[in-house]
């Protein structure tokens, strides 16, 4: 079967979780530190991040470190047409939203800020992405609920084999304020609510001009895995969600990432991912990597 | 390549897509007292409703007006989503955030899954498994529309149905008070003296099937064109526009001057509407074509993410009937629009061949559809 996606670049960001000491043979990666979004001015500088909702920061340091920057810097020049942003999420604005609404009742519009415009639009996420790192392709932003993720993933495929872009960013986050987490705790998951985010910056795995990377084969719902995988992560395999807490609309992202960093950084080989409606297998890319 | 539309279902405050043609024909604004929300609190004193008779009270308002479009679009598609498989795109912009404020207000209880659409979409439309929420602000229905016809080209799917949906929050009409000095009364797209944007509740649903796909369409999608400014979080760039203007006709094969009608996007704010009119004279104008300028925002109100559905089901009666609408609400045409032909008045008789169908949102989210008779 041929791998549809590479993936060049990826990120694992869960502030507050010391991924080494639940993984078997831990890379460098997996000891580097997550920061939480009031840190995030470390990895991303401290201009440009007011009024930015906790979701949106944990995304801007994921796709930070999926693209390899130093601190503090990012892209310059005009934005670059043929990048896309794939965004996945649904509960990164909820707070700002019951918020609002609440200052309205309580004291009309002297209590609302106008910095908060762009977080009452549900793309603000996606946008934010594309106008820090200067993305000027497609940009979408998925709420499809715990679906997102996987979603994502087929979207950015498409998105790649239509000629849409070159290269698709895609990144998922979620945050864990109380209105996120009561909402969370009406659906029914194997973990709590845990802010989070990740990264897969993704490629057609034809003619890339790229040395290394992941690739991934992203396969129906229920089919058979083309080879069998030495790890599966998801509810039958080392579950990112029982570890760690429930990265919702991000989680499926935050999986693949995952898996990603495990093939290729650690060597574990062929690692599958199959969590709901995602299934994918993920592998060094030509023979890299381990 | 190129897609059909091979069946279109609107919902705006005139009610269906033909009534909605017909209202939008005799010049006529469907703009009301606001009802949701306080209007003192919100500094917003005006919307454009779709009638209650056909929507129900707010809780869930959004899913029943794309449930009504989505059974009526895949009901004249002749489709059967039981017997084939049927991906849906929904796009909105604000999803059903109005829920989530409900709870943080009153305490009524609210479920996550309801949040998007997919609980509705496979109610409505029994047998559809795979259903995708693109939050994709005032453009959504331009972006789904796009990846449809993506995934109906590649050989993904032979039929998807795209829809929309949006009513409206109390934070997003709170936003539009907040910047709003005097609450406008209605919205006057493209004119000097506009006065801001007003939310119209809409909901629409498009079945998209290949080329050569059976039955009969209402028409034919050549290309669209995305791009995504990274210019400013709520402020459109003329650059970005022009990019995703571009797109399109590069997708399309065809040449900018060829388009001879534009469903403007037109929102009646200070800054969308002469940052649309500057890229079309650089894409359109500059190129050597004198197209005919048509929007429906003074008559209908922002429908935000089904605004570009919206537009479509507009272009394809305006393809069938021979006859453009004009601009309900435009007095006297902004200073960047000069050079534009826009309908102003009364209705237009002419036959467009290539029509081309714009759709921004925050963000900087860009969509442009060419359309044209199937």
């Amino acid at each position: 079967m041929t791998p549809t996606l590479l993936a060049t670049g990826w990120s694992v960001h869960l502030p507050g979780v010391v991924l080494a000491e639940s993984l078997d043979r831990p890379g460098a990666w997996a000891h580097a530190a997550a920061p939480g979004p009031d840190q995030a001015a470390t990895l991303l500088g401290r201009k440009g991040l007011l009024a930015k909702e906790p979701a949106t920061r944990l995304a801007l340091c994921a796709v930070h470190r999926a693209l390899g920057l130093p601190p503090g810097r990012r892209p310059a020049g005009p934005p670059s047409p043929r990048t896309a942003v794939v965004a996945c999420g649904n509960l990164g604005n909820v707070k700002t939203v019951a918020d609002i609404a609440r200052a309205v009742s309580t004291e009309g519009l002297k209590g609302v800020s106008a910095l908060d415009a762009p977080n009452a639009s549900s793309n603000v996420l996606a946008g934010t992405v594309a106008l820090w790192f200067g993305f000027g392709g497609p940009n979408l932003m998925v709420c499809s609920g715990a679906a997102a993720g996987a979603d994502g993933l087929r979207l950015a495929d498409l998105l790649l084999r239509a000629r849409r872009a070159d290269r698709v960013v895609l990144v998922g986050a979620e945050p864990a304020d109380e209105v996120a987490s009561a909402l969370h705790g009406t659906v029914d998951a194997r973990g709590g609510l845990r802010a989070g985010a990740a990264c897969l910056v993704l490629r057609r795995a034809e003619g890339a001009d790229v040395v290394g990377g992941a690739a991934l084969a992203l396969l129906p719902d229920h089919a058979a895995w083309p080879r069998p995988p030495h790890v599966v992560l998801g509810p039958d395999g080392f579950d990112p969600v029982r570890h760690w807490g429930d990265c919702h609309g991000a989680q499926g992202v935050v999986s693949a990432a995952l898996a990603a960093h495990l093939a290729v950084d650690d060597g574990h080989g062929a690692v599958g991912v199959r969590d709901g409606s995602l299934a994918v297998l993920v592998e060094a890319a030509g023979g890299g990597g381990g | 390549m190129g897609a059909l539309v091979a069946s279109s279902a609107v919902r705006t405050c005139f009610g269906d897509g033909a009534q909605t043609f017909a209202a939008l024909l005799s010049g006529r604004c469907g703009a009301g007292p606001l009802r949701y929300g306080d209007p003192a609190a919100l500094n917003v004193a005006v919307g454009y409703h779709v009638p209650d008779d056909v929507g129900g009270d707010h809780a869930g308002r959004a899913g029943r007006l794309l449930a009504d479009c989505l059974v009526d679009a895949v009901r004249r598609a002749g489709l059967d989503p039981a017997r084939q498989r049927v991906p849906v795109l929904v796009g909105t912009g604000l999803r059903e955030l109005g829920g989530v404020e409900d709870w943080a207000l009153t305490g009524t209880p609210f479920p996550l899954s309801r949040l998007d659409f997919g609980d509705v979409v496979r109610t409505a439309l029994p047998g559809v498994a795979d259903v995708v929420t693109l939050a994709n602000a005032c453009s959504a229905g331009g972006h789904a529309l796009a990846l449809a016809q993506d995934m109906v080209e590649s050989g993904d799917a032979e039929a998807v149905v795209v829809a929309a949906a949006d009513t409206m929050t109390r934070s997003m009409l709170a936003m539009i008070g907040k910047v709003t000095p005097e609450p406008g009364t209605r919205v006057r797209p493209f004119d000097r003296d506009r006065t801001g944007v007003l939310l119209g509740e809409g909901a629409a649903a498009v079945v998209v099937v290949g080329e050569g796909g059976p039955g009969p369409a209402v028409a034919r999608i050549v290309a669209t064109g995305l791009s995504c400014d990274a210019h400013h979080e709520t402020s459109p760039d003329v650059d970005g526009i022009v990019r995703s203007m571009r797109d399109a006709f590069d997708r399309a094969g065809r040449a900018p001057s060829e388009v001879d009608l534009v469903v403007a996007h037109g929102t009646g704010t200070a800054l969308n509407d002469p940052a649309e009119c500057r890229a079309l004279r650089e894409v359109l104008l500059a190129a050597g074509g004198d197209p005919l300028v048509t929007g429906v925002k003074g008559a209908v109100g922002h429908t935000s993410g089904s605004a570009a559905l919206v537009n479509l089901d507009v272009a394809a009666r305006c393809l069938e009937h021979g006859v453009v609408p004009p601009v309900a609400g435009l007095r006297e045409v902004l200073p960047e629009g000069a050079g534009l032909r826009f309908a102003r008045g009364e209705r237009v008789a002419t036959r467009p061949e290539l029509v081309q169908v714009n759709a921004f949102g925050f963000g900087g989210v860009n969509a442009v559809t060419l359309v044209e008779a199937a």
